[in-house]
C-alpha cells in the first residue's frame, strides 16, 4: 500500500503541490470567467490569500495569534496611498515603501509582544490594530479620515492585474514553502510547540519570533499596497476588526498550519461571500459559524478532509511493542 | 580541570530561601549525581544553570567564562544542554524533526544533522516512530526523545533532571547505556535523580542537597552512608 | 462643583464597568482565557431589556431580570457548547488551548453581532428608563433619575456577587477551581459545573450592564465593542482573576475617563483604554493586583 504522508518532507511537498494546483486552476479561470466583476472578486480573493498566508505563518506556524493582520494590510495600503496623494510618488516607490514601513512596524510590534502569549498577545495586538485604525480615521487633515483616499491605478486591463497578483501570490507561497523547509521552519514550529524547550535546545527565540512578525507584516503590507492600487481607493475600513475576522475565518476553514489552507480558504470564503451577498448578506454569519464549527470539531479545516481522503488505510507502521514501549 | 563552577549561588522566592550559598565544581569528564529530597533546590539550581532563572547572588562559570545572566538559548550554544523534570518535546513535530531542531540550532549543517539524528533515533530504539509526531509517543518514549536531544551536538555539560523518573526499566537501561558510553568518551554530566541504584552504578561522585544547601559532596558510597544525608531523606529517627 | 460632578459620574460609570469586568475576571480565574465575545453578552442584555419592554409593553423593572437571565443563558450555552475542549484534554488543540479560546470567542463575537444585525436590524433602540425623573439633585451633584437608580442596582448586584463568591457553597467551589483546577477536581468538585456557573454569571452581569446603560447608550449590534475593550483593560489592569482588583480598576478607569474626556480629548477618549492596556501588558502584565506566574 502506497504511503503518502510518511514523513514531514513529503507532507510539505504535497501541500505545496496542492497549492500550485489551486493556482493553476485560478490561472485558467479567466477562460470561463469573462465577467470583469467576478474577475475582480477573484483578485480581491488574492489580496485576502496573501493576508491569510501571512497570518498563518505567524499564528499557525509560529503560534503567535495576532489580531492585527488587517491592520497591516491597511498600513501598506495607506503608505502607498499617502505617498501618492501628498507627494505624487509613483507606485514603484509607493509599493516597496509600503513593504518596508509595514515590516518596520511589524518588527516593532513583534519586539513589544515578545513576552506575551495567548489572550495577552491577542489583546495587545487587537489594541494596536484598533489604535492604528482610529489614528488613521481621526487624522483627517493627513488621511481624509473615513472619506478615504483615491489611489492611482497601475494597469489598464483587469486581466493584467489578475495575473500580476496571482504571480505575486505564487512567489509568496513558494517563498513560504522554502522558508518552512529550511531550518527556520523548524525553529518557528518549535517555538509554537514549546518555547521553553526550544530555548533549551538553542533556538534563538527573540530573533525568530520577531522575524515571523516582520515577515508576516511585510507580506501583509505588500498585499495592502497592491490592493490599494487595484481598487484605486483606500479607507480605514480595511483595518476593521471584522476584516481580521474574515482573514482568520479563511485560515481556520481552509486549514490552520497548512500551506494550501489559507489560499484555498481565501478563495472559497471570499467567492462564497460574494454569492451570499446576492442572497442578502449573511456571509459573516455563515463564516463565523463555520469557524466555530471547524475550530470545535475539525481543527485541520478543509485540508484535513482532503488529507484523510487520500491517506490510505494502514499507512503508518503501528508502533510495535518494542523495547521502547 | 573545572568545567562548571558554581560559587556561592543563592536564590530567594519572596521570603523563601530556595538556594543557600551553593558552591561546587564539576570537572571535565565527570559524571556527578545530584540527589536530595523533594524541595531541596535541585531543579531550581538546574534552572539557574540553564538560564531560566537568575541567581540572586553568586556566580556560575563555564569553561572559565561567567555565564550568569545568559539566556537559555545562548547557554545551549555554549554547550549547556538539559532535560526537564516534566518532559518537554515538540508534540506537533516528528521525532526526527525534534532532533533536527537542536542540530540546526546548534550549528550543524543539514546533512550532518540528519545523519546524526537518524543514528541517535536508532540508538534510542525509536526508529519505528521516526516520522510520528512526538505528541503521539508514550511518556517513556518522549523522555527518550528529550534525552536524545541533549546529544545531537555533544554538550560541554549535560544537565539531566530525573531522566529515570517513571520510566520502564528497559528504557532506563537504554539511557544508562548511552550515558555510560558517552561518559567513557569524556562527556561531562550532572545527573539529578532519586533512583539510588542508578546513581550508585553510574556516578563516582554525588552531591546531596537539602533545603537549598549542599550537605554532602564526596564519593557516592560515602554520601549515601553519611548520617546527615540519611537524616535529610528519612528524618532524624532513621539515623 | 465640577470636580465632584466628574468624580461621582466617573464612579458611577465605574460601577457599570465593574459589572462587565468582574464576570470576565472570574472567567479568567477559572479557565485562564479571555472571552472575546464578552461585549456581545452586554449587547444581548441591552436588546433583551429594550425589546421585551417595547414589544410587550411590560415595565422595565420586569424586563431587567429578563435581560439578566438572557445573559446567563447565553453564557451557559457558550460554555457548554464551546469551551469543553479547554479542559477535557482535547487532543488536536493540545498546547494551543489559549489560542483556541481566542479564535472561538472571536468568531462567536462576529457571529452574534452579525446575527443581531441581520435578524433585528442595524438601527438602534433606546432602552426605557427605570425611573421617570430626569433630574435629581443631591447637593452640588446632578444626575438623571435612571442613572442613579441604575448605579444603585449595580452596586447592590456587585455586593451580592461578592458575597456569593466569598461565602456561598458554589462561590467557594469556584474559588477552589480558580486556585487549582486539578486539585479541586480530585477533591470532588465538579469543575465543569463551576465553569458553567462562572460563564453564566459573567454573561448575566454583562447583560445587566447593557440593560442598565441602554437608555444612555442605545442598543445597536456593535454596542458591545467598547464596553468589551474597557473590561479587557480593567481586567488586565486589576490583574487577571482578581475580583477586588477588577473592582478597583473599574472605578479608577471610570474616573480617569470622566476627567480625560473633559480635560484631554473627547475624540480620542476611547483610545485611552487601549493605550493603558498596552502599557500594562508590557510593563506589569500581572496587573496591579494579580499574581506573577512562574514559568519553568
Amino acid at each position: 500500500m502506497a504511503v503518502i504522508f510518511n514523513d514531514t518532507r513529503m507532507r510539505d511537498r504535497i501541500q505545496l503541490v496542492f497549492s500550485l494546483g489551486i493556482f493553476a486552476l485560478v490561472a485558467l479561470l479567466p477562460a470561463i470567467v469573462r465577467n470583469e466583476y467576478w474577475q475582480g472578486v477573484l483578485i480581491v480573493s488574492m489580496y485576502f490569500a496573501m493576508l491569510a498566508a501571512a497570518w498563518n505563518l505567524l499564528a499557525g506556524y509560529t503560534g503567535q495569534f495576532s489580531l492585527a493582520p488587517a491592520a497591516f494590510g491597511m498600513i501598506g495600503a495607506y503608505v502607498t496611498g499617502l505617498l501618492s496623494y501628498h507627494f505624487n510618488a509613483p507606485p514603484l516607490v509607493g509599493i516597496p515603501a509600503a513593504v518596508v514601513v509595514a515590516a518596520a512596524i511589524g518588527f516593532g510590534l513583534g519586539r513589544i509582544v515578545l513576552r506575551l502569549r495567548g489572550p495577552y498577545l491577542a489583546l495587545t495586538t487587537l489594541s494596536f490594530a484598533e489604535i492604528c485604525r482610529l489614528v488613521i480615521s481621526n487624522s483627517i487633515e493627513i488621511t481624509r479620515g473615513d472619506l478615504g483616499l483615491n489611489v492611482p491605478g497601475i494597469f489598464d486591463h483587469r486581466l493584467t492585474w489578475y495575473y500580476v497578483m496571482l504571480g505575486v501570490l505564487v512567489v509568496i507561497q513558494l517563498g513560504l514553502y522554502f522558508l518552512l523547509r529550511a531550518p527556520a521552519g523548524l525553529y518557528l514550529r518549535a517555538i509554537r510547540d514549546d518555547e521553553i524547550a526550544a530555548a533549551s535546545r538553542g533556538v534563538k527565540i527573540v530573533l525568530w519570533k520577531t522575524n515571523a512578525f516582520t515577515l508576516s507584516a511585510a507580506i501583509s503590507g505588500l498585499a495592502g499596497a497592491l490592493y490599494g492600487h487595484f481598487a484605486q481607493f483606500v479607507s480605514p475600513e480595511l483595518g476593521l476588526l471584522s476584516q481580521t475576522g474574515i482573514i482568520v475565518s479563511m485560515v481556520v476553514i481552509g486549514g490552520l498550519t497548512t500551506l494550501p489552507g489559507p489560499i484555498g480558504g481565501a478563495f472559497l470564503v471570499y467567492v462564497a461571500s460574494e454569492f451570499l451577498r446576492d442572497f442578502g448578506g449573511y456571509q459573516l454569519i455563515v463564516f463565523a459559524l463555520l469557524v466555530i464549527i471547524f475550530a470545535r470539531f475539525f481543527r485541520e479545516g478543509l485540508w484535513g478532509f482532503f488529507r484523510r481522503a487520500i491517506e490510505r488505510p494502514g499507512r503508518r507502521p503501528a508502533p510495535a511493542p518494542s523495547a521502547a514501549e | 580541570m573545572a568545567c562548571l563552577s558554581i560559587d556561592s549561588v543563592s536564590k530567594f522566592f519572596g521570603g523563601l530561601k530556595a538556594l543557600d550559598d551553593v558552591t561546587f565544581s564539576v570537572n571535565e569528564g565527570e559524571l556527578v549525581g545530584l540527589i536530595g529530597p523533594n524541595g531541596s533546590g535541585k531543579t531550581t539550581l538546574l534552572n539557574i544553570l540553564s538560564g531560566y532563572l537568575s541567581a540572586d547572588s553568586g556566580d556560575v562559570v563555564l569553561d572559565g567564562r561567567p555565564i550568569t545572566g545568559l539566556r537559555p538559548e545562548a547557554l545551549a550554544r555554549r554547550g549547556v544542554l538539559r532535560m526537564f523534570q516534566l518532559t518537554r518535546v515538540f508534540p506537533r513535530m516528528s521525532v526526527l524533526d525534534n532532533l533536527l531542531v537542536t542540530g540546526s540550532a546548534l550549528g550543524l549543517p543539514e546533512a550532518e544533522a540528519d545523519r546524526r539524528a537518524r543514528k541517535l533515533i536508532e540508538d534510542l530504539t525509536l526508529t519505528r516512530m521516526m516520522h510520528l509526531d512526538a505528541g503521539e509517543l508514550s511518556g517513556g518514549q518522549r523522555k527518550l526523545l528529550e534525552f536524545g536531544s541533549c546529544f545531537m551536538v555533544p554538550p560541554r555539560i549535560a544537565l539531566l533532571d530525573e531522566p529515570f523518573a517513571a520510566v520502564h526499566p528497559t528504557m532506563k537501561e537504554i539511557m544508562a547505556a548511552i550515558i555510560r558510553r558517552r561518559h567513557a568518551a569524556g562527556q561531562t554530566f550532572l545527573l539529578v535523580s532519586h533512583d539510588m541504584p542508578v546513581i550508585v552504578e553510574l556516578c563516582p561522585r554525588a552531591i546531596c542537597m537539602n533545603a537549598g544547601a549542599v550537605i554532602a559532596d564526596e564519593k557516592t558510597r560515602a554520601v549515601l552512608t553519611d548520617p546527615v544525608v540519611i537524616e535529610a531523606y528519612l528524618g532524624e529517627a532513621a539515623v | 462643583m465640577l470636580l465632584i460632578d466628574l468624580t461621582v459620574n466617573g464612579l458611577i460609570i465605574g460601577l457599570f464597568y465593574a459589572l462587565m469586568a468582574i464576570g470576565l475576571s472570574l472567567i479568567f480565574g477559572i479557565l485562564r482565557i479571555v472571552n472575546f465575545a464578552h461585549g456581545e453578552f452586554y449587547m444581548i442584555g441591552a436588546y433583551a431589556y429594550t425589546l421585551i419592554a417595547l414589544f410587550f409593553g411590560i415595565s422595565p423593572w420586569l424586563t431587567l431580570p429578563c435581560a439578566f437571565i438572557a445573559g446567563m443563558a447565553l453564557g451557559w450555552a457558550t460554555e457548554r457548547l464551546l469551551m469543553r475542549p479547554l479542559y477535557s484534554g482535547y487532543a488536536s488543540w493540545g498546547v494551543m488551548k489559549d489560542e483556541y479560546a481566542v479564535i472561538i470567542t472571536f468568531a462567536l463575537s462576529l457571529l452574534l453581532i452579525n446575527l443581531v444585525d441581520k435578524v433585528i436590524g442595524p438601527n438602534g433602540y433606546r432602552g426605557p428608563s427605570l425611573v421617570a425623573t430626569t433630574r435629581v439633585e443631591i447637593g452640588p451633584f446632578m444626575a438623571s433619575g435612571h442613572r442613579l437608580m441604575a448605579a444603585g442596582i449595580a452596586l447592590l448586584v456587585l455586593i451580592a456577587v461578592g458575597l456569593f463568591v466569598r461565602y456561598s457553597y458554589w462561590g467557594r467551589q469556584i474559588q477552589a477551581v480558580a486556585q487549582n483546577r486539578l486539585g479541586a477536581s480530585l477533591a470532588g468538585i465538579d469543575t465543569a459545573k463551576a465553569s458553567s456557573i462562572v460563564f453564566a454569571l459573567s454573561g448575566g452581569l454583562a447583560a445587566l450592564a447593557g440593560a442598565l446603560l441602554s437608555p444612555i447608550i442605545n442598543a445597536t449590534p456593535d454596542v458591545g465593542a467598547f464596553p468589551a475593550v474597557k473590561s479587557y483593560v480593567i481586567v488586565v489592569l486589576g490583574g487577571m482573576g482578581s475580583i477586588p482588583g477588577a473592582a478597583v480598576a473599574s472605578l479608577i478607569l471610570g474616573v480617569l475617563e470622566s476627567f480625560g474626556a473633559v480635560y484631554i480629548s473627547y475624540g480620542y477618549r476611547d483610545t485611552f483604554g487601549l493605550v493603558i492596556l498596552i502599557l500594562v501588558l508590557l510593563f506589569r502584565p500581572h496587573g496591579l493586583f494579580g499574581e506573577r506566574s512562574r514559568e519553568v
